[in-house]
């Protein structure tokens, strides 16, 4: 099975496939998208069982559900990685709504920013999205981030970043909406 | 954009995913019955999903591809929970303009899509419910609604369910069905509202019981109002109460529902006081002409 990714267009065409029940387009579908949403996963999740876990639940939810796949709406890969992200944070929110001290080392080592591209590998949009966030506050950044890439909750950012957790949700909620300001979608 | 601010923040957050779990799943309810927070959520996960291709890969341990080939491959053949496609657009020429009937039928087919996933039979009971009070001709005959009453005692939310099935003389369908969402995989009760006798019936689907704690029906009659209480659920599963007796049915259309978990005997505030989980009410048969 190789892991070669595919272009947006042959990511559609894969989805509309495994929507009628293709199992081989499926198995492409998983070949072409396994190592990103592992990655998405396991930076939030930190525990490879969990994350094993959480993978395969998702790619039978893909299976299952690429019949309301709308490339209208989404790309195959950002639907596939709400989903993946979707079953991480619930699993994580479930888990661990008290036990935040307990792996203080792990949430350092859980670090902020994946290492950046070269700037020729990024996206268009991905090149706006960073400029928008290059434009918060080094602080509001580096928490939107760290919610974002490592799923922390308002309470392990109100520890981090030494507010309450309310200040929090109202620094996130504006800085949400700078972004989008920002994108101007 | 007719949301407002707090519900934007939500819709913002939940992508984000700083949302704790009750918010989340309270997120989970407005997905399937909000279209307009749908949206916005899609919006959030297009914009802020392109981060992710900044994600270094990481190659997944090769069991784990063998484990969901063979639950596809478990599943595929033959499906007893599959629900039968329903034509969306026949059913809309059929009964007259309707968006929630259509809007139903999607959520049907998503149902039909995490029952089969999960196997959660708790789920597909509630998919069942609805298809039988929805298109009782869509389902196989044993399916289709009799004139009973069913109670469905689930001891386990997965594994046992047992069926109490009770004749009931000229039992007439429900005329509106409205979902409580306690997460994507816990539809927690389903509530089915006989409008014109204004009657309410709540089935305790997955929702978990509770020795010291109870939950409390709502209505708001307007985005914003108070919510009023409808009484408190009993501990069966099957709840039926005259509740609505001082609401008109016009009103009844268009309220929203929620269900809160209270200490026992009832919120002591008169307002809600725990989690609450909202649904709006759907139609599922049109009105009727003698």
């Amino acid at each position: 099975m190789t892991s070669a990714m595919l272009t947006p267009p042959e990511l559609v065409w894969l989805m509309a496939a495994v929507a009628k029940g293709d199992q081989a387009a499926f198995e492409r579908l998983y070949a072409a998208t396994r190592t990103k949403l592992y990655g998405v996963v396991l930076r939030i999740l930190r525990r490879s069982d969990l994350a094993d876990e959480v993978i395969q639940e998702t790619y039978l939810k893909i299976w299952h559900n690429a019949g309301s796949f709308d490339p209208k709406v989404a790309t195959p890969i950002t639907w596939m990685v709400a989903i993946a992200r979707n079953r991480a944070l619930d699993l994580i929110r479930k888990k661990t709504e008290a036990s935040i001290e307990d792996e203080p080392a792990a949430m350092e080592a859980a670090g902020e920013e994946p290492n950046p591209l070269a700037r020729r590998e990024m996206t268009e949009d991905l090149r706006r999205l960073l400029g928008c966030l290059g434009q918060l506050e080094e602080d509001r950044r580096r928490m939107v981030l760290l919610a974002y890439y490592s799923g922390w909750s308002r309470e392990q950012l109100a520890v981090k970043f030494e507010a309450p957790a309310n200040t929090i949700k109202t620094w996130l909620r504006r800085s949400l909406l700078e972004i989008r300001e920002c994108l101007g979608s | 954009m007719t949301m407002d601010e707090d519900r934007q923040g939500l819709a913002a957050e939940y992508v984000l995913g700083t949302l704790d779990a009750a918010e989340r799943a309270q997120a989970d309810a407005l997905l399937l019955e909000d279209a307009e927070f749908s949206t916005v959520v899609r919006q959030w996960e297009r914009r802020l999903g392109e981060l992710n291709v900044m994600v270094a890969p990481v190659e997944p341990p090769a069991p784990v591809w063998d484990k969901i080939r063979d639950s596809i491959a478990r599943a595929s053949p033959a499906t007893p929970m599959r629900l039968p496609e329903l034509a969306a657009p026949a059913v809309a020429a059929q009964h007259g303009p309707s968006a929630e009937i259509i809007d139903l039928t999607q959520r049907m087919r998503r149902w039909r899509g995490l029952t089969v996933m999960t196997g959660a039979l708790a789920a597909s009971i509630v998919a069942i419910v609805v298809a039988r009070e929805y298109r009782p001709d869509m389902l196989p005959a044993d399916w289709r609604p009799k004139p009973q009453v069913v109670e469905r005692v689930i001891e386990k939310p997965v594994e046992v369910v047992r069926e109490v099935v009770r004749e009931v003389p000229s039992a007439r369908p429900a005329q509106f069905v409205a979902v409580f969402q306690k997460d994507e995989q816990s539809p927690a009760f389903v509530m089915s509202v006989d409008v014109e006798k204004r009657m309410v019936t709540v089935r305790q689907v997955a929702a978990e019981r509770l020795a010291d704690r109870t939950y409390q029906l709502w209505i708001a009659t307007q985005p914003g109002a108070a919510p009023r209480s409808l009484g408190v659920l009993g501990n069966d599963d099957f709840t039926v109460r005259a509740a609505l007796a001082d609401y008109d049915p016009a009103v009844i259309n268009n309220a929203t529902f929620g269900i809160s978990l209270e200490p026992l005997g009832g919120s002591p505030t008169g307002q809600p006081t725990g989690p609450v989980i909202h649904a709006r009410l759907l139609q599922v048969t049109p009105a009727q002409n003698p």
